[in-house]
């Protein structure tokens, strides 16, 4: 059986192409699994995961639940935003505290980059980046790759768009990763103080003006401004935000072509995308939700399936 | 007691023995005779493997965490630390806890020395508590021994502050130091803003804010006068600024940690809170510009900025770490990968004058003020090379040149085994 590079998900740069495939041929079959009358699968009984969300998530934290317990994975769940370093307890200690209950693997969120790289070189467990601060959310660009492949039949050659707040976003740098990997050609697009200074240096092109943008790309992902992130105003309002890089139904109409939108959501309407483009047959944002529960279900499964070799 | 160096090649090139191989004979901490043969039954024979002295290095800013810090580093382990990595001399800093701001603290740090082969120089805080508010009592201190004022670290936000403070000090010719960053423009940063610290999605420090600050500090030094001492700058662009600002004439000197002579931002890779500097690891296009502004004279020392961090300080969120690193047991075998011999000898030395650290030529009837070295043999820095209390080093696994033997100095022997 073909088994992934690495035993934990850290980021995109740190798996394979090869990794990438395989997932997406996992998941594949488990989306076929997740549409049955009977969702679920038995095999990881034997294995007991800790979802630990330092920082606050619902869909991502409900996500990789669903994911979890489709496979019949026992589940824990662990949500306080900073509590232990609130307390005192470091992230090692709070984390080898849940592990001495037996756990196999852990999924981790955290407001600082490379929290789970700093894990993987302390715990003796498996763990999976849910998002680390600006540095990375892989489950997230796998799934944004698969919904582009599921709606385009591949990602290589595709023409790819990030647009928004590119500065804060981990999103964005697991997605250029992600499309790189799988031969995607990517700009990204936003206002300057939200593009990264040496973006350029990853291989991606920035384009300031979106209707060039648009008319370039097959895919459009709309981030989300992360107000939440910015410690000071990287635009004067939100308005004129989407003066600039609000996509309306009327852009959308004015392209000589139809392009696929996405959003990794939540969204804020209005903002980055209108609710008519939202809930146009071009976005498929709610494809990459379902998409999200057959990618995570693959990410752990074949995790899983190394542990379990690994015991053997 | 009386010290007899056997075949000793002196590198000083103020000495008329400059690359000679001589036997020196010292007595009560003078050096008593130079010559190519000395035979003294009644003297300690010191005969080392391609021995090399110097007069003795000066280290312009190490910490040693005592007092309040005592856990990282203390004074007594410190300045042994110092002895053995080849220093006759440190500029201890302010960012003590209480901070060094008065006499008293001066006066504390004098007293924890009795009898230390090393000659410790206390870095008075620029502004009470290092708060970058109220000037501390700059005269008093200094009276008191401080050499230079700086608040460790912590840029002068207020551009009238260090007005008045360069202003100040030229009635009794203080040394200001300013650290060189922009706060508003560097807020938050981790690491270098280029794409190394791009992919780790680490906030970046700009090279900007880093030369914004010293173009300011010298418009405000070209308009007091006085001295001004700019530690550890990082940029091609700041060796630049300096360099236009010597040729104007006006008193500035500054200094180079060694890491950035050996390090650039390449090494971040994996979140390591070792490689969590300040000012950041930069290119490699500023590093070879400090190589050469160093080469050149316009950077005028290197430092090892010596910060000992503890472990709880270390191992945690990249985010979470403290900045530092130690540097003095890795600084002369670094130092000598990246320049040559006289080069490396000349920046641990120069910068004794911008200090007022005592200093001499090798010569008979001169105080024996010694540094001792094999400049030829390379190692390994790993944990096991370490002294230190902390063991925080961005330089961990590195190649070393050259290895210290110990110093001679205050008519004491430091010898490594």
């Amino acid at each position: 059986m073909k088994e992934l590079s690495v035993n934990h998900l850290l980021g995109i740069k740190y798996i394979t192409k090869e990794d990438i495939q395989l997932i997406f041929e996992t998941a594949d079959h488990f989306k076929e699994v997740i549409n049955r009358p009977i969702k679920k699968v038995p095999s990881l009984r034997d294995i007991t995961i800790a979802n630990l969300f330092f920082e606050n998530s619902t869909r991502t934290r409900l996500s990789f639940e669903l994911a979890e317990k489709r496979l019949s994975a026992d589940v824990i769940n662990f949500s306080a935003a900073s509590s232990s370093v609130k307390k005192g307890e470091t992230l090692i200690d709070t984390v080898n505290n849940i592990l001495s209950m037996k756990v196999d693997m852990v999924v981790m969120r955290h407001p600082n980059p490379g929290a789970g790289v700093f894990l993987s070189k302390h715990i003796n467990s498996s763990i999976i980046n849910a998002g680390d601060g600006a540095h990375e959310h892989p489950t997230q660009a796998l799934l944004d790759c698969f919904s582009i492949r599921e709606k385009l039949g591949k990602v290589a050659g595709k023409k790819v768009v990030i647009v928004g707040d590119i500065l804060h976003s981990r999103v964005a740098l697991s997605n250029i990763f992600a499309l790189q990997k799988l031969g995607a050609k990517v700009k990204v697009c936003g206002p300057k103080t939200l593009i990264p200074k040496y973006i350029e240096k990853l291989g991606v092109e920035v384009e300031g003006n979106l209707i060039k943008a648009l008319e370039w790309c097959d895919v459009a992902n709309m981030l989300r401004v992360q107000n939440e992130r910015m410690d000071i105003s990287y635009f004067p309002t939100t308005r004129e935000y989407a003066q600039q890089f609000g996509l309306t139904k009327k852009i959308l109409d004015s392209l000589n072509k139809e392009i696929v939108v996405m959003h990794p959501g939540p969204i804020n309407r209005g903002v980055e995308i209108t609710s008519d483009v939202a809930d146009s047959k071009q976005a498929i944002i709610l494809d990459q939700v379902q998409n999200g529960v057959a990618i995570r279900m693959a990410v752990i499964y074949l995790l899983a399936s190394k542990i379990k070799h690994h015991e053997d | 007691m009386k010290i007899l160096l056997k075949s000793a090649t002196i590198v000083d090139p103020t000495s008329k023995h400059h690359l000679k191989k001589r036997d020196v004979l010292i007595e009560k901490g003078i050096i008593k005779k130079i010559a190519t043969a000395i035979s003294e039954t009644s003297a300690n024979t010191i005969s080392l493997k391609n021995l090399h002295i110097s007069q003795g290095w000066f280290d312009s800013s190490v910490s040693f965490g005592e007092p309040g810090y005592e856990e990282r580093e203390t004074l007594e382990n410190g300045l042994r630390v110092a002895a053995k990595s080849g220093f006759t001399a440190v500029a201890v800093n302010a960012n003590t806890n209480p901070v060094t701001d008065s006499k008293s603290d001066i006066k504390f740090l004098k007293s924890k020395i009795h009898n230390s082969p090393v000659d410790l120089y206390p870095t008075g805080a620029l502004t009470t508590g290092s708060q970058g508010v109220d000037l501390a009592e700059l005269y008093d201190m200094q009276n008191e021994g401080a050499v230079s004022f700086y608040d460790y670290q912590k840029p002068i936000t207020n551009a009238n502050l260090l007005k008045i403070a360069l202003q100040y000090v030229q009635n009794f010719n203080g040394l200001v130091q300013s650290f060189p960053l922009e706060v508003s423009v560097a807020k938050n940063g981790m690491v270098n803003e280029e794409v190394n610290g791009t992919k780790l999605g680490l906030k970046g420090i700009p090279a900007l804010s880093e030369e914004l600050q010293i173009a300011r500090d010298l418009y405000l030094l070209e308009y007091t006068g006085g001295r001004l001492h700019i530690p550890t700058i990082s940029t091609a662009a700041s060796v630049q600024l300096i360099k236009e600002a010597k040729k104007k004439g006006l008193q500035v000197t500054c200094s180079v940690c060694i890491n950035h002579l050996y390090l650039t931002d390449d090494v971040l890779e994996s979140f390591d809170t070792d490689y969590k500097v300040l000012p950041p690891l930069r290119t490699e296009k500023d590093r070879r510009a400090l190589l050469k502004g160093l080469k050149d004279g316009i950077i005028d020392g290197v430092t090892s900025d010596h910060n000992p961090i503890d472990v709880e300080h270390k191992r945690t969120e990249f985010d979470h770490a403290l900045f530092g690193s130690i540097g003095l047991e890795s600084c002369f075998g670094a130092l000598l990968k990246v320049t040559d011999l006289e080069a490396a000898i000349n920046s641990l030395t120069r910068l004794k004058s911008t200090f007022g650290v005592v200093s001499s030529s090798i010569a008979e009837g001169a105080p024996a003020n010694l540094s001792l070295f094999n400049p030829d043999v390379e190692w390994i820095f790993t944990e096991e090379s370490i002294l230190s209390t902390s063991k925080n080093t961005a330089l961990k696994n590195q190649t070393m040149k050259g290895n210290v033997y110990g110093i001679i100095n205050n008519n004491q022997l430091v010898i490594n085994e």
